[in-house]
């Protein structure tokens, strides 16, 4: 059955306490490349908190928006590989499959959101970072883009277990990493096709809007946020 | 002034076929340690990681693309401008076309390495091309980037036999004058050839048809290189004129590369006689009418984002009028358009030698300018203001980029070492054509006197 | 290949000799076909037979280009639907990236097929096999006559010298 993976984030509940980024970087095995790097804008973060100053002193307002791939309908990242190590995958996701990729670097050019990463050495975790490595995630070498899969990993245990276990996947038995760890609960995962799901209930709220819809990327991340 | 005199050209040709100063051997030694010196950083970047470049996010591109679009603008000088001026039957091209062809292969060979130096894994470079492989994959044509192999491929092949072609009976030439090995190896390249009226008339058939398919292929080639960037939604990649602002462009830099090729070359082989003031007079306002087509493009683009005022192309557009990029942006006004206005529209400046020169190399420094512009600035602002970055080059780029515009002297030396630079059986034609009998060498009759022609001026003047 | 030539030394008399050969081709035991001819450069504004000269190069470069630009579209058609992977959702075949490859491969077919007939057409490469004498370079215009009868050899010597040969030679040179 296709799906449509979707992720709808409110935030008008988020904190900006970047749970979500740290265990994102947990889950998917993402390479700490050191100040020095970070410094050069070389730093691996699928997920980001993005923060945004409104109004002027002293009546100033803190926004944050958690950015990360958008998994869009009309992925500007995908059609320009040469090697098809980006693709659009049955499920609605934008995939990376990095055995393809040469490190043309062309899908992050593309994509409008700066979402996608680039290893620009091989990855070295500090002690004792490297004992805590993800099994069930790949560990990308130099070369090599990465980025956001909604935690792919997740998605193909619940659905083999499913398929085992003969009865349909539900939206709640997995979460991505941040969704899972948000404290808030700003972050809602499911099938944007079924419309009974939460996520697609969401989806149809008066506060969503997606980002840079204007490009036409038809983004699967859905923003709830009440206009002020 | 002098009559034409076959035999002198003839001479005057092979003479540095045969005869190599020390000065060869200087230069061409000081151009091959910079270009070990910038393989030695490939290496380097190859072992340690493309982490040694300056590049980041969300500048995933910099110096290498754009030496890689200036070498296949570069390259636009020979095949194209040679077609053009086979086409139009332009008698003057004749002395110019071969040097011009030639700068064509090498700039291409070049400009292709640098998609694969670029890659973050190039020893898979070769997953570009179409072929049937164990994975069951092929690449995907959707991608610019495989329209780019299957253009430049195109073209290389296209530009080489291109240069070849009429090379074949001054291979014949130097066969017959030459000794030793040199006999083997151009009686090799001559394919044999005698010079038969068939042979001649199928010579000069392939070269009509050649020059007719390869200008839509030169058009294309760049046009396509343009769309690297204008597919991807990217504030000022996005844009329409892209095609033709990149293939004006890149004729601009190929007559002004070909222009400084063509003044070393008379000064360095002395080849004065047939390199006139004249031939860099109408070089030079070629150059002058394609600096201007360059304004126009820049005031197209530049106008239509101003005017239409939307944010993420503002971003893009300030930060090359009022940010970081300002100076450089001015800079490469000046250099390819003032310079060139003020020089090549004053006619006592455009007919010396020096002052196309001059042009020509603020323009090949203008047109690299033009590239970097147009490359990084967008994507150091592209759309969310809280993933900006910036792009410093690292000294392997610098390295490497050196690199290639050493390789690139050295090639085109060692080439006019091998190869006549000069077509002569197309110069001999020429004088043919315009009704001076050709003569035997040996014919002691003295040669008939000439009407000063008003088209050629005598050398030297 | 063998062949008795003079070296003429400019076109006018290489003209002259063309026509005394042609002229007294049925005495001597030879036909036009027999003539050959060799120049350092095309001689176009002469009667050396440049300009009688037909060729389908034009419509091979097209049919080269048609092929080319058909297998290119089987080449595009075919691997993408080998392996049908969806992108920037795209058709698996494109009218327009297709109508791209397809265009460069096009142009292709007509150069190769452009470089292939010449080099079929004109006889190349003839490594050291055809009528020739390096003077040529010089500037000398060779015209002579292929594989003549031994009979009226010293006939043809003759001609060709009456004609304005500066030099007659047998080839190949013994």
């Amino acid at each position: 059955m296709a799906r449509q993976w979707g992720m709808v984030v409110d935030l008008d509940r988020c904190t900006g306490c970047e749970a979500c980024v740290v265990a994102c970087h947990a889950e998917n095995n993402i390479a700490t490349v050191g100040e020095d790097q970070a410094a050069r804008g070389r730093a691996m973060h699928w997920m980001r908190v993005e923060r945004y100053w409104e109004g002027n002193f002293p009546n100033v307002r803190v926004t944050y928006r958690p950015v990360f791939c958008q998994q869009c309908g009309d992925a500007p990242c995908e059609s320009v590989c040469p090697t098809y190590a980006s693709y659009h995958n049955p499920e609605g996701l934008n995939a990376q499959i990095y055995n393809r990729c040469i490190g043309t670097r062309y899908c992050g050019n593309a994509c409008p959101y700066n979402v996608r990463f680039f290893n620009f050495y091989n990855p070295v975790w500090d002690k004792p970072l490297n004992l805590q490595l993800n099994p069930d995630v790949s560990v990308r070498s130099v070369g090599i883009m990465e980025k956001c899969t909604f935690c792919i990993q997740r998605i193909k245990v619940a659905e083999f277990r499913a398929q085992a276990e003969k009865r349909p996947l539900k939206d709640e038995e997995f979460n991505p990493a941040c969704v899972q760890s948000c404290p808030p609960k700003a972050m809602v995962f499911g099938d944007l096709d079924d419309p009974t799901s939460e996520v697609s209930r969401l989806a149809q709220s008066n506060r969503s809007t997606r980002l840079l819809e204007e490009v036409g990327t038809l983004p699967n991340v859905i923003y709830l946020r009440s206009v002020s | 002034m002098a009559a034409h005199s076959p035999e002198k050209l003839n001479e005057d040709v092979l003479r540095p076929l045969v005869r190599t100063s020390w000065r060869f051997y200087l230069t061409g030694g000081i151009l091959a340690s910079i270009v070990l010196a910038a393989l030695a950083a490939f290496i380097y970047q190859v072992y340690t990681g493309i982490g040694v470049s300056g590049l980041d996010r969300p500048v995933f591109w910099g110096f290498y693309i754009t030496n890689f679009v200036f070498w296949i603008g570069i390259s636009h000088a020979g095949t194209l401008i040679s077609a053009i001026l086979r086409l139009t039957d332009a008698r003057w091209r004749r002395p110019v076309t071969r040097c011009a062809e030639a700068i064509t292969v090498f700039a291409l060979l070049i400009g292709g390495m640098f998609p694969i130096i670029h890659l973050g894994r190039p020893y898979l470079f070769f997953w570009l091309f179409p072929y049937p492989s164990e994975r069951g994959i092929w690449p995907n044509f959707h991608s610019p980037l495989l329209w780019d192999a299957f253009a430049i491929s195109t073209y290389l092949t296209g530009s080489s036999i291109f240069l070849y072609l009429p090379t074949i009976p001054d291979f014949a030439l130097v066969r017959d004058k030459a000794q030793g090995w040199r006999k083997k190896f151009y009686g090799f390249l001559s394919l044999g050839w005698t010079g038969t009226p068939k042979q001649w008339h199928r010579l000069e058939m392939a070269m009509r048809i050649m020059a007719v398919v390869i200008l839509p292929v030169a058009v294309s080639v760049h046009t396509i290189v343009s769309w690297d960037f204008a597919m991807a939604p990217v504030p000022m990649w996005h844009s329409t004129v892209f095609g033709p602002y990149f293939v004006a462009g890149a004729i601009f830099s190929g007559i002004a590369a070909l222009i400084i090729a063509m003044a070393i070359l008379r000064k360095a082989f002395h080849l004065e006689e047939y390199l006139t003031p004249f031939h860099f007079d109408k070089l030079g306002k070629l150059l002058l009418m394609m600096s201007l087509v360059w304004a126009y493009f820049i005031i197209a683009e530049r106008l239509t984002v101003w005017y239409g005022n939307e944010s993420p192309e503002m971003a893009v557009y300030w930060s090359t009028q009022q940010g970081r990029f300002t100076h450089l942006f001015w800079f490469m006004v000046i250099c390819n358009l003032a310079v060139p206005f003020l020089i090549l529209s004053i006619k006592q400046f455009r007919n010396t030698i020096t002052g196309p020169v001059i042009a020509s190399t603020t323009v090949v420094i203008g047109m690299w300018i033009e590239r970097f512009l147009i490359i990084v600035p967008p994507l150091e602002r592209k759309y969310l203001p809280y993933s900006w970055g910036t792009y410093r080059p690292s000294w392997v780029e610098i390295t490497i980029t050196a690199g290639t515009f050493a390789a690139m002297a050295l090639l085109y030396m060692i080439f006019s070492k091998l190869v006549p630079i000069i077509s002569v059986w197309e110069m001999k034609l020429g004088w043919q054509q315009e009704g001076e009998v050709p003569r035997a060498v040996a014919s002691q009759a003295p040669l008939p006197q000439l009407a000063p022609r008003a088209d050629l001026p005598a050398a030297g003047n | 290949m063998r062949a008795v030539y003079g070296l003429y030394p400019d076109p006018a008399a290489a003209e002259r000799a063309m026509k005394r050969l042609r002229a007294s081709g049925s005495t001597l035991g030879f036909d036009a076909r027999h003539i050959c001819l060799a120049a350092s450069e095309p001689l176009d504004e002469f009667d050396l037979g440049w300009k009688d000269q037909k060729t389908p190069m034009p419509w091979l470069a097209a049919l080269g280009g048609l092929i080319g630009g058909t297998s290119g579209y089987f080449l595009v058609s075919l691997t993408q639907r080998a392996y049908p992977l969806p992108t920037g959702n795209m058709p698996i075949v494109a009218l327009w990236p297709t109508g791209i490859v397809v265009y460069e491969m096009t142009m292709l077919g007509a150069i190769l097929t452009t470089f292939i007939s010449l080099l079929v057409s004109a006889r190349l490469p003839h490594w050291s096999k055809g009528v020739y004498d390096p003077a040529v370079s010089e500037g000398k215009i060779l015209v002579g006559v292929v594989n003549p009868s031994q009979a009226t050899h010293d006939e043809l010597v003759k001609t060709l010298r009456e004609a304005g040969a500066e030099e007659v030679k047998d080839f190949p040179s013994s």
